[in-house]
């Protein structure tokens, strides 16, 4: 088990920047994802970890090696593709005895720990099978067993849930994420779904253009986005375009349609600029859910649609637009078009964002 | 299993079974024609006896002819066989764009008439007299010209939808690249790379048009050999020499494929 740095680490393919400047440390055991739309440069960095790719600049740090000039075959990682690169002449026995047999393990020894590694991912007497015999999931399980029984010091999964049908992604969220932990191994998750990375990470990297633009705990991320980027990347937001007023140390004040209200503001931003107030459709509340303190407004009931566990509603406040979602549950009210409403939000959970 | 079977059209079975004879009918009279118990070259023969063989096996001209011909298939698809796996490596991965010119350069001399491409290398052995018109060795570069093409043809065909990343989980598992190769690749690709060699053996045994130019004077390969005798003696010693040439592709066939065995590699 170790802990990794990247240390301004970058990549350049001819005029491009494919990574620029990656300045990261992931803790020992640390669950991390690298989350991002195709072309972001998370599998890049991925891959450059792995030692497939050779950086521009920077340096790459295992624990206290440097290894940054190393070929991935002495880095001592484990990777799984997310196609699982399982080898087609071998059965699943001799897949997962590859990497054992290269570190010259006596034959008694290899022969127990397949038996143990294929324990471990729930694919006892599978040992004969070849790739084509297996499933999606199955393969899955065979690629992380191949990996985990050489005990590589770091484990990178490079999108291992995106060949799989929903179902059976569920289910591997949530089983990764266990075996990851039983383990304690330090693990860096490259993936552009969110609900993923939501799900399994301790902390989340964001990127965006060949860089990181924000790192925080899964909950950070959600409720914090620093910037309209991972807003919007992140779950659905509401943008509202505001102006903005003044700040203090309480927060931002926006004139929204000629209201004031009150917002969180995460960086600091010019009076009388133009702003976007981001806000969660679930932080929207309708009527009587409103509580003291909370910023309120009045709205037109644009639209309701069902979606069975929640209600969304269409809300026109002056001449924007702004979606609410409420828990279909006893004691909620439901609003039909044309009602005219109260809304509001706790001024703690709108933002204020500059382009 | 039953049904599987009606399900090919009835039309399909008379072609295939029309094209299997207009393949094997040449190679049947071909070997009857060498058992002929007549003296001449005649079809049907007037008789079955061994008398034909034996004076293949006892004639010196015959058998040199022979023997220099399979040490020259050997010599060159072994060449072959090792340029074109690298050549189709560094096709199928190469992202430069001169890669696609380069396949088709390659592949010329399949496309080019023996009869051109073996003038032009004599032409070139020659004018520029570097010692190799009319020598073994001349002879050796025109066979791996000729047999190469099919190598990195058949090896490409078997590099489509090779995934990069098995070599790549071999590497992070400890392997070095060389391992990784042979332990990864290679395998996956061996029957594709089979293929090849038997191709190119049989190319270079039976090559004739290029051999015409470039044969060493008094060490005629086989089908020269034939075709002289022939020309003049109409004896059926050369359809005897022919049994023995279809024996040796057979057999070549059978060994090749199973050194490098088809089964093996995706045992079910």
């Amino acid at each position: 088990m170790s802990d990794i740095r990247l240390v301004n680490l970058s990549k350049t393919y001819g005029e491009g920047n494919a990574v620029s400047e990656i300045n990261l440390k992931i803790g020992e055991g640390e669950f991390f994802s690298l989350l991002g739309p195709s072309g972001c440069g998370k599998s890049t960095t991925l891959r450059m970890i792995a030692g497939f790719i050779k950086p521009s600049a920077g340096q790459i740090l295992i624990g206290s090696d440097d290894v940054t000039a190393l070929p991935p075959e002495k880095r001592d990682i484990g990777i799984v593709f997310q196609n699982y690169a399982i080898f087609p002449h071998m059965n699943v026995a001799e897949n997962i005895a590859f990497g054992l047999k290269l570190r010259k393990r006596n034959k008694n020894e290899i022969t127990w720990r397949v038996t143990e590694a294929l324990k471990q991912v729930g694919l006892a007497g599978y040992g004969e099978r070849y790739q084509r015999q297996l499933s999606g999931g199955e393969q899955q399980r065979v690629a992380l067993a191949r990996v985990l029984v050489t005990e590589p010091r770091i484990l990178l999964l490079d999108e291992p849930l995106s060949a799989l049908d929903k179902g059976l992604r569920e289910e591997m969220k949530f089983w990764i994420k266990d075996l990851q932990k039983n383990l304690g191994i330090t693990t860096v998750y490259v993936t552009h779904d969110q609900d993923e990375a939501l799900t399994m990470s301790d902390r989340i990297g964001v990127m965006s253009k060949s860089k990181i633009v924000q790192i925080g705990t899964p909950q950070e991320i959600y409720e914090r986005p620093k910037t309209l980027f991972v807003t919007s990347f992140i779950g659905h937001s509401n943008m509202l375009d505001v102006t903005i007023l003044g700040q203090d140390a309480n927060g931002v004040t926006v004139d929204l349609n000629g209201q004031e209200l009150k917002t969180r503001a995460s960086s600091s931003v010019t009076p009388g600029g133009a702003a976007k107030l981001v806000l969660r459709p679930e932080n929207v509340l309708i009527g009587a859910a409103l509580g003291d303190g909370d910023s309120r407004l009045s709205a037109t009931v644009l639209s309701e649609t069902y979606q069975g566990p929640i209600v969304r509603y269409r809300l026109k406040v002056g001449e924007q637009e702004i979606v609410a979602e409420r828990q279909n549950q006893a004691h909620v009210e439901r609003f039909s078009p044309g009602t005219v409403v109260t809304i509001g939000w706790d001024p703690e959970w709108s933002e204020a964002l500059v382009a | 299993m039953m049904r599987e079977e009606s399900a090919i059209p009835l039309v399909f079975k008379v072609i295939a079974g029309f094209a299997l004879v207009v393949l094997l009918l040449p190679l049947v009279i071909v070997v009857l024609a060498g058992l002929n118990a007549g003296d001449y070259l005649t079809f049907p023969p007037q008789g079955l006896s061994l008398r034909w063989v034996k004076s293949f096996l006892s004639s010196p001209v015959f058998l040199s002819a022979y023997f220099y011909s399979f040490l020259l298939a050997l010599c060159a698809t072994l060449i072959s066989t090792v340029v074109g796996t690298l050549a189709a490596l560094y096709l199928a991965r190469s992202s430069s764009k001169t890669s696609g010119a380069m396949r088709g350069f390659f592949m010329l001399p399949i496309v080019l008439p023996g009869v051109v491409l073996g003038l032009a290398l004599y032409v070139f052995f020659t004018t520029t007299d570097i010692g190799l018109a009319r020598t073994f060795p001349g002879l050796l570069i025109c066979h791996v010209l000729v047999t190469c093409p099919f190598v990195i043809a058949t090896v490409t065909a078997s590099l489509v939808g090779f995934d990069i990343s098995l070599e790549e989980a071999a590497r992070s598992l400890g392997a070095s690249p060389w391992t990784a190769f042979r332990k990864i690749t290679l395998r996956i690709i061996a029957p594709g790379i089979s293929a090849g060699c038997i191709f190119a053996f049989i190319v270079s045994f039976g090559q004739f048009e290029t051999t015409l130019f470039l044969a060493v004077p008094n060490h005629e390969p086989l089908p020269m050999a034939m075709y002289i005798s022939l020309r003049y003696k109409f004896e059926p010693t050369a359809a005897a020499a022919g049994i023995f040439a279809i024996a040796l592709v057979v057999i070549s066939t059978i060994v090749t494929s199973r050194l490098v065995s088809l089964r093996r590699v995706f045992k079910a």
